[in-house]
């Protein structure tokens, strides 16, 4: 084997002593690899590695924009990879059974010896894309495609702030005029969104519609009654307020 | 209730009648107030039982005990211990009931404030939990700065050793926690942050002296400042600023941690961190404590947790 020139490096971690880290203990166990440029964050990382095209690339698991599995996706195969973490059970578990390796922080001197002994090896061959394993990595770590998601969490006005409001705290929703009225044990509050669009953003097992103008959180109702109309009314913990239940929807409080 | 217990108050004082004399002639005066203490609690035995069986069952017992002295022909003395009773059932009994019903009502009360006690303990506990990629990772920074910068490794390391003094639930004193000691716990976090983030996190602490005797439960602020720099700051390449402020307005103390990171979801799930400062917020509070998120006109995050303002007791 020829060294026709030295193999290269890039190393990213959000954290500049971590960075330090890894690359006094590479110079330890690896004097001649040369690592040409530190990146602190996912986009920085992909970037340099495009305008340096070094043979690896050393990626933190945990940095802001790309995160490291995110990165070595975009990187598609242009570098071995190796992934530094801390602790990720999920990934760690994940690199031992894939062809990937990985470094944990603190990275101990015998342990990078190992992975620079690997990458040796490596070089000699072209680098793995490994889709299939970050495609199942990036799902676990919650990067990937995830079943639909629902409104958490309610943005209404009170004095000059926005307020989050967490849906679990809501009791009902209201249309009122050109407003819908969020109500909650403590406060009420407007919002612009018509209830035609909120349902569709919420849980339809948290919340239910019950008329054209109110959607009830299920467990907030405390017991359905008959009015002297002989309408259903929906009573609500925490709040003296009752709610007409429309013939549309008097099927979701049938008796058992 | 205990319907033989006047039977084993009555045996009680036999013995000491028969104990008694036997032992000393000198000792008769003694024998004396054993005997009236044997009465007096026989007495009490008496009248806890009559407030306690039923009007029916008094009437059976009555009838019976009328029966029975008309065969010994003394039906009079009986007689007159029956009228005395009702009387003594219809004038104490109530009192009687009332003081049982208000014993068990209390010890009720407590078992269900253990009850509390319990869930907020483990509900602390729950919230207490060390995040392991903190502390390897702090772990990771000092050792680098053994290497290049000892002084400050040093500095480093005080300051976990500070943090998980008090972060460690078995750590934690059973007092009361205070505001400034929270204060403590978070600047030591934060402290350490500011060494591995470097200028991504500026940290302001704003509060004034005499806010940090006030009471303010554990690990909540500490739950907040780490998301502000978990979800707002560390999402953020360039960083920013993270404040914890106090006031009190109207009786209540509002404690803020203001961060100017990426912002709040509003699909994001609430975290398993948010959700259980309000569930332990109603469970100590029952209601007089709320947390409270909302988005400053300049972006970012501001969460704020509201409880009645107390001094802790030094």
């Amino acid at each position: 084997m020829h060294p026709v020139s030295a193999p290269t490096a890039v190393v990213a971690d959000d954290e500049r002593l971590m960075r330090e880290q890894i690359i006094a203990s590479l110079k330890e166990a690896w004097p001649e690899l040369l690592v040409v440029a530190e990146a602190s964050n996912g986009h920085e990382a992909v970037a340099m590695v495009q305008d340096l095209e070094p043979d690896i690339v050393f990626l933190d698991i945990s940095m802001p924009g790309l995160n490291g599995i995110q990165a070595a996706q975009a990187l598609a195969g242009r570098a071995h990879v190796v992934f530094v973490t801390a602790h990720d059970q999920y990934a760690i578990s994940a690199f031992e059974h894939g062809a990937v390796d990985y470094l944990l922080k603190p990275a101990e001197a015998a342990r990078v010896a190992l992975t620079c002994q690997r990458l040796r090896e490596r070089l000699k061959q072209a680098p793995d894309p490994m889709n299939d394993l970050l495609a199942q990595l990036s799902q676990r770590l919650g990067g990937g495609v995830k079943p639909r998601e629902y409104m958490r969490w309610v943005q209404a006005s009170v004095g000059a702030n926005i307020r989050m409001i967490p849906t679990s705290d809501i009791l009902f929703f209201r249309a009122e005029d050109k407003y819908t009225r969020v109500q909650t044990q403590g406060f009420e509050a407007l919002i612009r969104k018509p209830i035609k669009e909120l349902i569709d953003e919420l849980d339809p097992n948290e919340f239910w519609q019950i008329h054209r103008a109110t959607v009830v959180r299920v467990d907030a109702v405390e017991q359905v009654s008959r009015n002297f109309r002989g309408k259903q009314v929906v009573h609500v913990k925490g709040s003296t307020e009752k709610l007409e239940v429309s013939r549309t929807f008097n099927h979701l409080f049938k008796q058992m | 209730m205990n319907t033989d217990q006047p039977g084993a108050a009555t045996d009680k004082a036999a013995d000491r009648v028969t104990g008694g004399p036997a032992t000393q002639p000198m000792g008769i005066r003694q024998a004396l107030r054993e005997i009236r203490k044997g009465i007096v609690v026989m007495w009490w035995s008496f009248f806890d039982w009559l407030a306690a069986i039923s009007w029916k069952a008094l009437l059976l017992v009555s009838f019976l005990s009328l029966l029975l002295a008309g065969i010994l022909r003394h039906p009079t003395p009986v007689f007159f211990l029956i009228i005395v009773s009702i009387i003594i059932k219809v004038i104490a009994g109530g009192k009687r009931r009332a003081e049982r019903i208000a014993t068990e009502a209390t010890k009720r009360a407590e078992t269900e404030q253990l009850g509390r006690t319990v869930l907020e303990a483990r509900m602390e506990a729950l919230q207490a939990q060390i995040e392991p990629h903190f502390l390897f990772n702090t772990l990771a920074s000092i050792d680098q700065l053994i290497q290049t910068d000892p002084p400050r490794a040093s500095r480093m390391q005080q300051s976990l050793i500070r943090y998980l003094r008090s972060a460690m639930p078995q750590m934690r004193e059973s007092r009361r926690p205070s505001l400034g000691q929270q204060l403590d716990l978070c600047g030591a976090f934060l402290e350490i942050m500011a060494v591995r983030m470097e200028g991504r996190l500026q940290p302001v602490v704003s509060v004034p002296e005499g806010l940090r005797s006030a009471v303010f439960p554990s690990m909540m602020l500490q739950t907040l400042v780490e998301n502000a720099i978990k979800h707002g700051l560390e999402p953020k390449p360039e960083g920013g600023r993270l404040e914890i402020g106090a006031e009190v307005v109207d009786g209540q103390l509002l404690v803020h941690v203001i961060d100017t990171g990426v912002g709040f979801m509003p699909k994001a799930e609430g975290g398993v961190g948010l959700a259980n400062v309000r569930e332990r917020l109603k469970v100590l509070y029952n209601g007089r404590a709320e947390l409270i998120i909302t988005v400053p006109p300049a972006g970012g995050t501001c969460a704020t947790i509201k409880v009645p303002y107390e001094i802790a007791p030094a």
